[in-house]
C-alpha cells in the first residue's frame, strides 16, 4: 500500500492527539491506557511526516496544521498534568492523614497494608 | 459485667454506624438529580477490641472519604477559576481586537495606506488642487480613525469598569448566601446532603469569579478566602468587597491619564495586587495592564498615543519646514502650516484628540523644499516616503508607522489567540475535574489504591510520549517556517 501524503500524516497525528485529549477528560485508568496508544500513533505519524518531507516539501497549509497540532499537544499535556497534580495532591493529604509528616516536614508516604482488591 | 457493657457498646456503635450508612444511601437517592451533589459514602472501619482496656471493638465511620470529596471539589473550583479567567480574557480581548483591523480594508491600516497614496499622488502633481484636497480628506480619515479607535478603547475601559463592579456584586451576593448556609449548619443542619450540595454549587459559581479557598471548619461551617488571604465568609458573617478608582499622582508623568481600578477588602485594604484569578483577575488585568499599554495611564502614553503623536508631529514638521510658494514672483516665500492638531497637554489623549487643523486649506499645504537645491515637490515626496522610511524619519523603534501599527494589532491578536486556546483547554480541564470528582466520590480507598497504581503507570508512559511529541512538533514547525 502506498504511503499517505505527508500532509495527511500530519493531520492524522493531530487527530490522534485530539483523541488522546478526549480520553484524558474521561480520566479512568482504561482511558489512560488508550490515551497512550493514541499518543504512540501520533508520534509515529509525525515521524513519518518528517521523513516524507525530506523527499517532497509540503505545501504552505502544512504549517497551519502543524501549529494546530502544537495546540493539541499543549492541551493534552495540560490535561495529563492536571490528573497527575490531582493524584499527587491527594496522596500527600492521605499521607498526612494516615502517617503524619516526615522529619523534614513533608507529607509521610501513605501507609498501605498488603490488601488485595479484585474487580470483575 | 464489664464484658457485657463492652458488648452492648459495640452493638450500639455498630447500629450507629450502620444507621449512618442507611442515611447516606437515602441522601444519595433523594439527591440523585440535585446540581452540585456528590454521592456520599460511609466507610466502616474496625475499632480495636480489648474489653480489659474498655475498648469495645465494632465499626465506626471514617472522615477520610469526606476529605477526599472536599479535595475533589477544590480541584473543580481551581479549574473553574482558570476557565472564568480565560473566558473573560477572550471576551475583553475580542472587543479590543475588533478595533485593530489589519486586513487593510478598514481601520488605521487602511487609512494610513490611503493617506500615503494621497501624498504620493500629490508629489506627482504638486500644484494640483484635487491632489491637495485628497491629502486633506485622507488626513482627516486618519485622524478620525485614531479618534474612533481611542473612543472604542475608552468604551472597553468603561465596560470593564462596569463588569468589575458587577462581578464584585455577584461575589458579595454569593458570600452572603454562603454565610446563610453556614448559619443553617450552626443551627444543626450539618449532615443535610441537600444543603451540602447547595454550598458546593455556590462555591463552584463563586470560583468562576475569583480564586477562592473554601475550607470546612470543625463545626461544619465553610470559611472562604479570596486568593488565600482576604476573607469572604467566616461562620455566619460575609465580608463584602468593593471597587474603587485609584487617583493618579499629581507628580506622575500623566496626571490626567486614565486611572487604574482597584478592589478593596471589607476593611478598605487594597487587595488588587493579590487578585490574579477568575473573572475578577482578568478584568483587573484588562483595566490595569492591557488597556494602559494601548491608551496609557499615569506613567505611560500607550502605544496608540505614541503612534498618533509621532506620526502627527513628523507630518507637521515636514510641512512646516516646507514652503507654499518659493518667492520666485518677487514676494517673500510663504512657509507651510501644520496639518494636524492634538492635545499637547495630555500625552494619553493624543489619539483621542487628533484632527486636521480646522484652518488648513489645500493651498496652504507646503510642497516645496527650498533646499538648496530647491525641489518643487520635495516635501510631498518626503511625506510619501513615510510609507517606507529609509533614513529614520518616520520610524518608531526602527519600524515604519504601518509596521508599528501592525505590531500593536499583532500583539492584541496573539493575546486573544492564546486566551482562546486556554479557554478551550480549560473547558476540557473543568470537564476532567468534574469527571474525576464523580469517579472518586463512589470509590472505596482500596479501589482507589489500585486506580492510583494504574494511573501512575499510564502517566509515566504517556508523559514520555508527550515530551517526544512536543520536541518533534517544535522541530517540525521550525522546519516548515524556514522552508
Amino acid at each position: 500500500m502506498p504511503a499517505a501524503p505527508a500532509e495527511e500524516r500530519l493531520a492524522a497525528a493531530r487527530a490522534e492527539v485530539r483523541r488522546a485529549s478526549e480520553l484524558l477528560v474521561d480520566a479512568s485508568p482504561e482511558a489512560l491506557q488508550s490515551c497512550h496508544g493514541a499518543l504512540d500513533r501520533a508520534v509515529s505519524e509525525l515521524a513519518g511526516f518528517r521523513s516524507q518531507c525530506a523527499a517532497a516539501p509540503p505545501d504552505a497549509g502544512a504549517l497551519s496544521t502543524a501549529l494546530g497540532l502544537r495546540s493539541e499537544i499543549l492541551r493534552a499535556a495540560r490535561l495529563l498534568e492536571n490528573l497527575a497534580a490531582f493524584y499527587r495532591g491527594w496522596e500527600r493529604i492521605l499521607g498526612t492523614m494516615s502517617a503524619g509528616y516526615t522529619a523534614r516536614g513533608d507529607a509521610a508516604p501513605v501507609a498501605r497494608q498488603g490488601r488485595l482488591y479484585c474487580r470483575g | 459485667m464489664s464484658n457485657l457493657i463492652a458488648s452492648m457498646m459495640s452493638a450500639a456503635g455498630a447500629l450507629n454506624a450502620y444507621g449512618q450508612v442507611l442515611d447516606v444511601v437515602q441522601n444519595n437517592v433523594a439527591n440523585a438529580s440535585t446540581p452540585g451533589y456528590a454521592d456520599q459514602t460511609e466507610e466502616l472501619n474496625a475499632m480495636q477490641f480489648d474489653p480489659s482496656q474498655g475498648l469495645s471493638g465494632g465499626v465506626t465511620a471514617s472522615q477520610v472519604l469526606s476529605s477526599r470529596d472536599q479535595y475533589a471539589e477544590q480541584a473543580v473550583q481551581q479549574q473553574t477559576t482558570l476557565l472564568g479567567q480565560a473566558q473573560q480574557d477572550v471576551s475583553s480581548l475580542t472587543s479590543i481586537q475588533s478595533l485593530f483591523d489589519v486586513t487593510g480594508t478598514s481601520g488605521l491600516d487602511s487609512a494610513f495606506n490611503n493617506l500615503f497614496q494621497a501624498f504620493s499622488a500629490w508629489a506627482q502633481t504638486p500644484t494640483s488642487t484635487v491632489a491637495r484636497q485628497n491629502v486633506l480628506t485622507q488626513a482627516a480619515t486618519v485622524a478620525n480613525t485614531f479618534q474612533q479607535t481611542a473612543q472604542g478603547l475608552q468604551q472597553v475601559a468603561t465596560d470593564t469598569s462596569h463588569q468589575l463592579q458587577q462581578t464584585v456584586t455577584d461575589i458579595n451576593q454569593m458570600s452572603s448566601q454562603l454565610a446563610v448556609y453556614n448559619q443553617q449548619i450552626m443551627n444543626g443542619d450539618r449532615n443535610d446532603a441537600g444543603l451540602d450540595a447547595q454550598i458546593n454549587s455556590t462555591l463552584q459559581q463563586l470560583s468562576q469569579d475569583g480564586s477562592i479557598t473554601a475550607t470546612q471548619q470543625s463545626d461544619g461551617t465553610y470559611t472562604v478566602l479570596l486568593d488565600g488571604q482576604t476573607p469572604l465568609v467566616i461562620g455566619n458573617q460575609a465580608y463584602n468587597l468593593s471597587t474603587a478608582t485609584v487617583p493618579n499622582s499629581s507628580t506622575s508623568a500623566n496626571p490626567q491619564g486614565p486611572p487604574h481600578l482597584s478592589v478593596l477588602a471589607y476593611d478598605g485594604t487594597d487587595i488588587t495586587s493579590q487578585v490574579t484569578g477568575g473573572q475578577l483577575g482578568s478584568l483587573l488585568n484588562t483595566a490595569n495592564t492591557v488597556l494602559p499599554g494601548l491608551v496609557g495611564d499615569q506613567n505611560q502614553s500607550g502605544s496608540l498615543n505614541t503612534l498618533a503623536q509621532q506620526f502627527a508631529s513628523t507630518v507637521n514638521n515636514l510641512l512646516t519646514q516646507g514652503y507654499q510658494t518659493d518667492g520666485s514672483d518677487g514676494s517673500a516665500p510663504v512657509a507651510g502650516v501644520p496639518l494636524f492638531t492634538y492635545d499637547t497637554t495630555n500625552s494619553t489623549n493624543v489619539a483621542g484628540s487628533l484632527q486636521v487643523s480646522s484652518t488648513a486649506t489645500p493651498s496652504q499645504l507646503a510642497a516645496i523644499d527650498l533646499g538648496p537645491p530647491e525641489v518643487s515637490n520635495g516635501v510631498a515626496l518626503a511625506l510619501s516616503q513615510l510609507a517606507n522610511p529609509t533614513d529614520g524619519t518616520g520610524e518608531i523603534n526602527g519600524l515604519s508607522y504601518t509596521q508599528y501599527y501592525g505590531g500593536i494589532a499583532a500583539n492584541v491578536g496573539n493575546l486573544l489567540s492564546n486566551a482562546t486556546n486556554l479557554q478551550q483547554t480549560q473547558q476540557s480541564s473543568v470537564a476532567q475535574a468534574e469527571n474525576v470528582r464523580q469517579q472518586v466520590s463512589g470509590v472505596s480507598l482500596d479501589q482507589e489504591a489500585t486506580i492510583l497504581i494504574q494511573f501512575q503507570q499510564a502517566y509515566e508512559a504517556s508523559s514520555k510520549l508527550i515530551t517526544i511529541l512536543d520536541q518533534l512538533s517544535d522541530d517540525t514547525i521550525n522546519m516548515l517556517s524556514t522552508s
